[in-house]
């Protein structure tokens, strides 16, 4: 008995030993049972057989990717009649959402984490919402008067609204909120309203005010449930905002309330019928179903099992959208934040990108519309200026380089790389770089980013550039990039938020070069920048803001820093029998499906 | 086989249980990339990344954070998570039963399928069936997990509808009792095969070969002279000693299932203990990785002890001393 003699070997410890399973022996075949043995002839068309069964099976496997079209057709199991956007508002029924991860806790106070704040933005509100011209609108503040220039906002908030336990809300809620939740521990808030805040003060129940040190312009544009949601005082004060239990039976002033969490599966929440809008959530309730992988997601939706994605691949636009079930809803919101601009940082801080000619001659290498047809599957718009168009009062009129191979050689011909034929680039005469030297330089990047990388590597090597890509995962990119600054080039998803303020200075003043992620990234270095950024942060109205941006974005088109190359957006696909979504937050405070 | 044995076998799970967190502890705090960034996020300033630094005790030396995690595990406390803030004991706890119910039915489904495609193999070698039995075998074997996973979403899931195409429950469900344990089993049904896939090809082969082997000897050829039944020959004489390799390896493949159980949770988003232990590791949330660690650490080396104890009433002729 030859099998269990060498399993006994493992037995003492931990047994990793595999069973053979290969082609060669077949213990017992040849031995002492030569009743049924038959040696050579059997083994070989066994093993022949095996070959092909094998080859077929890595064929199979080799072709097929994420989401392999191999089987199956692209029947929808469920849902088969379209009514589109006219169907009449019912009220009732459930709506099931598929999340992409397990929140771990529902407090949107407390992390800026995408997952936490999707699962959990509908029990809550915000101050004042933006409308989709990123305008504020009344939410828990019904109005406001800002005053002494900026220095100081009061906000007289909504009478009789309840926390979902039924104790009134009130203006002590806010200020609790602010000072001892926000500021300390929601990472965007504390860099930005904290750092300007001086005091906020309980005037009465009803109203509230911030104080700050000097005039601050964006204070309404981040009030949302997203930047600044309001936490009840009576459940959290005294106790440690993190490790309260609260933060896993969420009680807030939102359009619905917390049913159960039943962790890594899914958060039922149901009508709150004492939302302060009224005849609003039109909905019975809300079911966030966590699905961990893409492809599993899609196939949810075509099987009817969810109603709303956050996000559809490219590659399963088409055939989605062919299939006539669904509705899309394209919004520049991400998980990530809001108006994000894929963009291209240079390290300013090494002396191969201290010529401008040599950025600009990469920016006219790149074809971005090549970026937004291959990449994002046409979703999307290409970059034309620093400051996103999503924020229409501070988007700039400026002239990025456009895509022209000629000017690019040219340029780089100018600046000192000389080529010869079609090899790589060389230095002659380039300040600070030793003659001979190629034109070659890394290029880091999120894993998940890889395609704009292998873009941006073919691209430039048709102008003699040789690219290095390195994929580093983002706690590996951020400790590289930000913190030990080892680096030639890289790509990051800069999203600008509803505000300059809020996510575009970050990338350009010279006192944000620092170790803090998705900061500075190029050291660029401008005092007359900073200084023009301390003016316009000092502005209340937007309408003084605007050229001092405009400015902005001329100087830093001219000097490029970095290179702008596309604006994402998500695309949200939900089942046709359903209308009336937001594009987040509170995306289904106003929604209805027909049954 | 004695009880000294047996509680020497216990103790021994301790050092290596220990082992095992310790080396986990350093791969963890030796990899790049730095935990507080993926906590605090984006946005945060110098400030704030020194206040999670210092409140989840990142500041400290290496070493020290070690001693403070060993003191505290044999106290009974695996931590607190960070991303959380719950005790990882509670966390792990929740969503062991998932995965539980998962490697289990597989072990078992595995184990008695395998078992079941052995004996028709090996009732006949190089007959038909034996042809049959070891071609899907090697095919199972090879098949990468993601990829059978997803076919079998495809083809029996949205394809024909007859089993749900993610998930532990039907979303939304008030089912309860046996309601729910009906939905429940329902959905089990496609991640327990694609998770037992691998594992029954290996357990046939095994058995096959097992009770070729035996059918070989001369014990057998009596009980044929004898004029036994076939099937008696099989099942009485030659199964109980075929089923010994088998059963070894159990040990074994226990860890390999929860090795294949990450892939299958996460193709079927199945809320278990696989996928805590991937977003725990995206997040760098290290109490929450180590006590995952520690759960399957424990459930291995437990199940080779059972395995161990179970194989010798298998076989009168093995004894520990």
């Amino acid at each position: 008995m030859r099998a269990p003699v060498m399993f006994r070997f493992g037995v003492e410890g931990q047994c990793l030993f595999r069973p053979p399973l290969i082609l060669t022996t077949f213990p017992g075949d040849s031995g002492p049972g030569h009743r049924f043995a038959n040696g050579g002839h059997d083994m070989g068309r066994l093993r022949w057989t095996a070959v092909g069964v094998v080859a077929v099976f890595l064929a199979a496997g080799c072709g097929s990717d994420d989401d392999p079209e191999v089987a199956g057709p692209t029947t929808d199991a469920g849902v088969t009649t379209t009514t589109g956007d006219d169907a009449p508002v019912t009220e009732g029924g459930t709506v099931v959402v598929a999340i992409s991860s397990d929140p771990g806790q529902l407090n949107p106070a407390i992390t800026t984490s995408g997952g936490v704040h999707t699962a959990s933005e509908l029990f809550f509100n915000g101050l004042v919402d933006l409308d989709e011209n990123l305008e504020p609108v009344p939410e828990l503040a019904e109005s406001w008067e800002v005053e002494e220039d900026g220095a100081l906002y009061r906000f007289n908030l909504r009478e009789g609204v309840e926390w979902h336990d039924g104790t009134p809300f009130t203006a002590a809620d806010v200020k609790y909120s602010f000072d001892e939740v926000l500021v300390q521990l929601h990472s965007r808030t504390k860099a930005s309203v904290g750092a300007a805040i001086e005091s906020i003060e309980v005037v009465d129940d009803l109203t509230v005010e911030f104080r700050f040190g000097q005039p601050y312009a964006p204070l309404l544009q981040q009030l949302n449930v997203t930047e600044a949601p309001i936490i009840p005082r009576h459940i959290y004060e005294g106790t440690d905002p993190m490790t309260n239990p609260a933060n896993l039976e969420p009680v807030g002033t939102g359009p619905f309330r917390f049913v159960s969490y039943t962790t890594g599966s899914e958060i039922r929440m149901e009508k709150n019928p004492d939302y302060f809008e009224d005849g609003l959530p039109l909905l019975d309730e809300v079911v966030m179903r966590v699905i961990p992988e893409e492809g599993s997601r899609v196939v949810a939706l075509e099987a009817g099992e969810v109603d709303w994605l956050f996000e559809t691949p490219g590659p399963d636009l088409e055939r989605l959208r062919s299939s006539g079930d669904f509705e899309f809803l394209e919004t520049p919101v991400n998980p990530g934040g809001a108006n994000c601009i894929m963009t291209v940082s240079f390290n300013l801080d090494r002396p191969i990108f201290g010529d401008v000619r040599l950025r600009r001659a990469i920016g006219h290498a790149l074809d971005r519309e090549q970026f937004l047809e291959r990449v994002l599957f046409g979703q999307g718009a290409v970059a034309e200026a620093p400051i996103s168009s999503g924020i229409p009062f501070a988007h700039g009129d400026v002239e990025l380089p456009e895509f022209d191979v000629e000017e690019a050689e040219r340029l780089l011909d100018e600046a000192g790389w000389v080529r010869d034929g079609d090899a790589i680039r060389t230095a002659q005469g380039v300040e600070g770089v030793e003659d001979g030297t190629s034109l070659a330089f890394d290029f880091l990047h999120f894993p998940t980013f890889t395609a704009y990388a292998e873009l941006l590597r073919a691209q430039l090597r048709e102008v003699g550039a040789e690219v290095t890509l390195e994929p580093l995962e983002p706690p590996v990119f951020a400790e590289t990039v930000f913190t030990n600054r080892d680096f030639d080039t890289n790509i990051i998803s800069y999203c600008n938020a509803t505000d300059p303020e809020i996510g575009v200075r970050r990338m350009f003043t010279t006192a944000n070069i620092s170790t803090v992620p998705f900061s500075n990234a190029a050291a660029y270095r401008n005092p007359a920048v900073d200084a023009l950024f301390d003016e316009a942060q000092a502005t209340v109205e937007t309408d003084d803001r605007a050229p001092i941006y405009q400015e902005i974005q001329e100087i830093v088109a001219e000097e490029l820093p970095y290179l702008w190359i596309v604006e994402t957006i998500a695309v949200r696909a939900y089942d046709a029998d359903c209308t009336g979504f937001g594009p987040s937050g509170h995306f289904a405070e106003t929604a209805s499906c027909e049954q | 086989m004695t009880r000294r044995y047996v509680l020497g076998r216990l103790v021994q799970v301790v050092p290596t249980v220990a082992g095992i967190l310790v080396i986990g502890f350093l791969l963890i705090h030796l990899a790049p990339g730095d935990p507080v960034l993926a906590l605090a996020g984006e946005n945060g300033d110098a400030a704030y990344y020194s206040f999670v630094r210092a409140k989840f005790g990142l500041d400290e030396p290496l070493a020290n954070q070690l001693l403070t995690y060993c003191a505290n595990v044999l106290g009974g406390d695996l931590g607190t998570s960070y991303t959380q803030g719950r005790p990882v004991l509670d966390i792990v706890v929740e969503r062991l039963g998932a995965t539980l119910l998962l490697t289990g039915t597989a072990l078992v489904v595995s184990t008695a399928g395998g078992l079941a495609l052995g004996l028709l193999a090996a009732s006949r070698p190089r007959g038909g069936r034996d042809i049959a039995v070891t071609t899907m075998s090697l095919g199972l074997y090879a098949a990468p997990v993601f990829w059978v996973g997803q076919v079998s979403i495809l083809v029996l899931a949205l394809g024909t509808g007859w089993f749900p195409v993610s998930g532990m429950t039907t979303a939304g469900s008030d089912a309860s009792g046996l309601a729910h344990a009906a939905d429940v089993a329902h959905h089990l049904v496609l991640p327990v095969l694609v998770l037992a896939a691998q594992e029954i090809a290996a357990v046939a082969r095994l058995t096959r070969a097992g009770l070729i082997d035996e059918l070989g000897q001369d014990h057998i050829r009596t009980a044929w002279a004898k004029g036994a039944p076939p099937r008696i020959v099989l099942m009485k004489h030659a199964l109980r000693r075929a089923l010994l390799p088998v059963v070894t390896v159990i040990g074994g493949r226990v860890g390999h299932l929860v090795a294949g159980t990450v892939v299958v949770e996460a193709v079927f988003a199945w809320p278990g203990i696989g996928r805590l232990l991937v977003t725990a590791l995206q997040a760098r949330d290290t109490p929450i990785v180590l006590g995952v660690f520690f759960v399957v650490a424990f459930s291995v080396v437990l199940a080779n002890l059972v395995t161990d104890l179970v194989y010798t009433r298998l076989d009168p002729r093995i004894r520990y001393r």
